[in-house]
């Protein structure tokens, strides 16, 4: 999706020049540097920390630059204030949206006018944000006098990027758009983005999921830790192992201290297990199983109700069904220091408001999970001390600042001890919630070193994370939820980046294809699946069988040998015309599915008795058709 | 910030960035500079006299230490110590001295934990639930007491107060070892590093298995029982309860622990900045009293100092931060 139309010699709209910003102890950006021409997509890439959300708000006036010069339009930009960027046109659509819940979308996208002196007239705002819509392709998509709150994550964003319009932005920056998004949500998006870009808006497109990177920008900038490494290269000249490389500055393979998938099969007995967990509205049905000596992945969206399942397993949030078994023993974890006692430690998602205690120490919120079990009038610090040595060294911690603020620590440092925090009471059971989030990459090839290590010696670690480049690389298994529910139980090394984001959809997203498997099911008295294919095993995303039909053993969210199928002869020869197996005489035939985009979106077959009629495979390509645009139009009215 | 030396300060600035070493200082500064005024400041008697005025504000302001630190409020102290002083008026009429003094710092503990539990379990506003309790507290004070102040305490009683040791006045040195078993609590005990997590971040404190319900209660029920030890040492010396005693004392107490450094979101400060932010306060009375100062003006006069104390503060961390 590259811009033909755009002459070489553009005159960039935006020059950010080595700008540099310190935070207490972290330097963010050191020599930053950016080049943004009217007309094109520009990606600006980096690892968690890299320092792409830090140059956006600088260059969106939410903080200021220590040193360096910005140029917008030929002029010098030294926005004080997001207002002094607005009124020159530069607007951020941020990663958690600056939208006021209680008041109406029509509000929302003239909040800015607002504070501006006169009088409003509502008509006229109705106008104008009617024809902003239909500007971007999307008339009538958003109810203008609902309240912002009941909106959903997309919704948000159009009015995000409408109210941006409604001040005639020209820059606008995108950061992680695409973060609580499902695929056919991301898929309006980047149409929304391609007709801005056609209208001669430059647009910095924040990221750092490479699929989405080739797919809508023109340009990348590549940062790594607050520095430019790679400046305006055509993405198409690109391959993801150059821009990986450039955004870790080695080969990835290096910062995952590679759990080495065959130790899967040494992962010991069952220390935790979970059935049925549900903490209404957000968690409905979760279960899974911790082995001694493994680390799991809970994958899934942004939303899914994965940090919320742990916090109620936890008794950070209350529970209302499930039982909770450690070493096959059902434990009551009705408080937090239940759980602790029972020797489990949880690493929360928000490091600032769940894990830091800011006013003790560094020593103090080393040892306040300690002190939390510990009984006794007193601290009990003493006789901790030994193992708390033990684990600065083991950490690379300093120690000769226990008695500063924590808050003067890096990101990174700051997780490392709040990671020792758990170690100190000697956990069988570790959750960690995004462990990297906010981490420099040096440090987090550490912390992935650590939790290596505590897996080693028989600790079960669970490992929440929406990267899921970092849950492959460093779990041995992962457990994907969606809408509150676990939907499947996968071995890492059969996953990739694509299957998980097509695991992880939302369930509203695969309803339809659900509807479409039992449909078929049912007029064809067939076994219908829909799976990802792979040379000798397949991953089931649904499956759907008539009364009477032939039962193969697939379920939704489970991995198989093609042996183990009953149908390993139609899956070997991937044939939209009908196979029939040699020995059971099954029918089956399959048709592969793509989306708008040409993404592999898998394998949707029919399998049938002997003697049974099975469709064309344009038949099923029509059906599959129309459940693609019925999901757009779902994706309307959402 | 010119200088480069903020990662490792000298010796003069890392002492000048505590707190209470600035309070400190500037309590040594009122004290040079009402010394200079009036030549009778520093005389034993007078220093004396500090010191046993510092007792009943200084008692209560150890308990609001405690509430201010979990990030709450008591405003009810004043109205509680009103009440248990009718209390303890009351039971002296028909109990033993030491039993009728347990019945009024009980009956403060009981208000107290009944603040504490609206507040900690039920999640009501600290202020709003403190603020009625003021309201009830001084209103059974007026209805237990018949609307006037009660006599007749034994003259026993007094020896509380008057008894000395080693020429010290027992309820000098009361305050001091309440203050020194107040800072050894919040400093060396599981209980008192749980009170400072709670109001510095009550939701890590949960996660980490602290007893964040239990620690939230206790600093009222200290508050209360304190209000009534505060008001049974003035008692003491008046040999009168009066249902209007500890009028605006809520008032006081929050400004010496302000002063002393705390925050009112909780979190930080601490007992010894509470000692010099009562002794602050009771010596500006003092020296203001001194010179003659009318009552009316030492109002606005106290005010004054609490909010430039508080300003330069302000000033200071802000210079400190860029």
């Amino acid at each position: 999706m590259t811009n033909p139309a755009l002459p070489e010699d553009t005159p960039p709209a935006l020059v950010a020049r080595s700008v540099s910003k310190r935070f207490g102890s972290t330097q963010a950006l050191s020599d930053a540097s950016l080049e943004v021409r009217r007309g094109e997509v520009h990606g600006l890439l980096g690892a968690n920390g890299a320092g792409k959300s830090t140059l956006s708000r600088i260059i969106s006036g939410h903080v200021a630059r220590d040193s360096g010069a910005l140029e917008y339009r030929g002029k010098t930009l030294s926005p004080r204030s997001t207002r002094e960027a607005l009124d020159c046109g530069i607007a951020l659509v941020a990663q958690e949206t600056s939208l006021a819940p209680d008041l109406s979308v029509l509000e929302n996208i003239f909040l800015p006018e607002l504070g501006r002196s006169g009088r409003l007239s509502f008509p006229d705002m109705r106008r104008r944000a009617t024809a902003i819509l239909a500007r971007l392709g999307r008339d009538h998509a958003l109810p203008l006098d609902r309240e912002v709150r009941s909106l959903s994550a997309a919704q948000r964003q159009l009015v995000e990027i409408a109210k941006a319009l409604a001040l005639n932005a020209d820059l606008m920056i995108f950061d992680e758009p695409t973060a609580s998004l499902s695929p056919a949500e991301v898929e309006l998006l980047f149409e929304i983005i391609g007709r801005l870009r056609d209208a001669g808006h430059a647009l910095i497109f924040v990221s750092h999921r490479l699929e989405e990177v080739f797919s809508i920008t023109d340009r990348v900038t590549i940062l790594r830790e607050g520095r430019t490494v790679a400046a305006s290269l055509g993405t198409a000249s690109l391959t993801q192992a150059d821009i990986i490389r450039h955004m870790v500055g080695r080969e990835l393979g290096a910062i995952y201290a590679t759990p080495g998938l065959d130790r899967a099969v040494t992962a010991g007995a069952p220390v935790l297990e979970v059935e049925n967990l549900s903490a209404r509205p957000l968690v409905r049905d979760v279960s899974f199983t911790l082995r001694k000596g493994e680390i799991l992945g809970i994958g899934g969206l942004i939303g899914a109700g994965r940090s919320e399942a742990m916090e109620a397993i936890f008794a950070m949030r209350p529970r209302d069904g499930g039982t909770i078994r450690l070493n096959g023993r059902e434990i009551a974890i009705r408080r937090p220091i239940d759980a602790i006692r029972n020797g489990i430690g949880f690493v929360a998602e928000d490091r600032r408001a769940q894990n830091i205690v800011p006013d003790l120490n560094v020593r103090e919120n080393l040892m306040l999970a300690h002190l939390g079990r510990h009984r006794g009038f007193g601290l009990g610090y003493r006789q901790r001390q030994g193992r708390v040595a033990e684990l600065l060294s083991q950490l690379g911690l300093p120690t000769d600042r226990m008695d500063a603020s924590l808050l003067t620590f890096s990101g990174g440092m700051q997780q490392k001890v709040i990671i020792a925090r758990w170690l100190l009471i000697d956990p069988e059971v570790l959750i960690l919630d995004e462990p990297t989030k906010g981490v420099d990459i040096g440090t987090r090839s550490a912390i992935y070193r650590i939790l290596r290590d505590i897996a080693d010696q028989g600790v079960g670690v669970v490992v929440i994370s929406s990267d899921f480049e970092e849950l492959l690389g460093v779990t041995e298994r992962v457990v994907v939820m969606s809408d509150g529910m676990t939907i499947a139980d996968l071995p890492t090394a059969i996953l990739t980046e694509e299957k998980l984001t097509l695991l992880a959809a939302p369930r509203t997203s695969t309803r339809r294809n659900r509807a479409l498997l039992e449909a078929l099911a049912q007029e064809y008295d067939a076994f219908a699946w829909w799976a990802l294919l792979e040379d000798r095993s397949l991953i089931c995303l649904g499956a759907a069988a008539a009364v009477g039909a032939p039962a193969l053993d697939l379920r939704a969210g489970e991995a198989r040998e093609h042996g183990e199928t009953g149908i390993p002869a139609a899956l070997a020869a991937r044939s939209e015309g009908v196979v029939t197996e040699p020995e059971s005489g099954l029918r089956s035939m399959m048709v592969a599915l793509r989306n708008a985009r040409g993404h592999d979106l898998g394998w949707v077959g029919l399998t049938a008795a002997d003697g049974r009629p099975l469709p064309s495979a344009d038949r099923i390509r029509a059906l599959a058709r129309d459940w693609q645009t019925d999901t757009h139009a779902q994706g309307d009215a959402a | 910030m010119s200088d480069a030396s903020v990662n490792r300060p000298s010796g003069v600035r890392r002492l000048t960035r505590s707190l209470e070493v600035r309070m400190l200082g500037l309590a040594l500064l009122i004290a040079v500079g009402l010394s200079l005024l009036s030549p009778y400041f520093l005389t034993e008697n007078n220093i004396f006299n500090i010191l046993d005025q510092s007792v009943v504000i200084g008692i209560v302001a150890v308990g609001m230490t405690f509430v201010i630190l979990t990030g709450g409020i008591d405003l009810s102290v004043g109205s509680v110590a009103g009440l248990t002083g009718i209390v303890l008026g009351l039971a002296l009429q028909e109990l033993p001295i030491p039993v009728a003094i347990l019945v009024a710092v009980a009956s403060g503990a009981f208000i107290g934990l009944l603040s504490g539990v609206l507040v900690a379990f039920f999640g009501l506003a600290p202020f709003v639930v403190t603020l009625g309790m003021m309201a009830i507290a001084r209103s059974l004070a007026y209805i237990f007491s018949g609307q006037t102040a009660i006599s007749g305490i034994p003259d026993a009683l007094s020896g509380i107060v008057y008894t000395t040791v080693l020429g010290i006045p027992a309820n000098v040195i009361f305050l001091l070892l309440l203050y020194l078993a107040a800072w050894g609590y919040l400093t060396y005990t599981k209980g008192g590093r749980t009170i400072y997590a709670i109001g510095s971040n009550r939701e890590a404190a949960r996660a980490a298995g602290l007893n964040v319900m239990f620690y939230s209660i206790l600093p009222y029920v200290i508050s209360g029982a304190l209000a009534a030890v505060a008001i049974t040492f003035s008692i003491a010396q008046i040999l009168s309860a009066d249902p209007l005693a500890g009028n605006q004392m809520e008032l006081d107490a929050i400004a010496a622990v302000v002063i002393g450094g705390a925050s009112l979101a909780g979190g930080r400060g601490s007992i010894i900045g509470t000692l010099i932010g009562v002794l602050i306060m009771v010596m500006i009375r003092n020296g203001l009293n001194l010179l003659g100062v009318s009552p009316f003006w030492q109002g606005s006069a106290i005010g004054s100092i609490i909010i430039l104390a508080l300003l330069a503060e302000r000033l200071f961390n802000w210079r400190a931060s860029r």
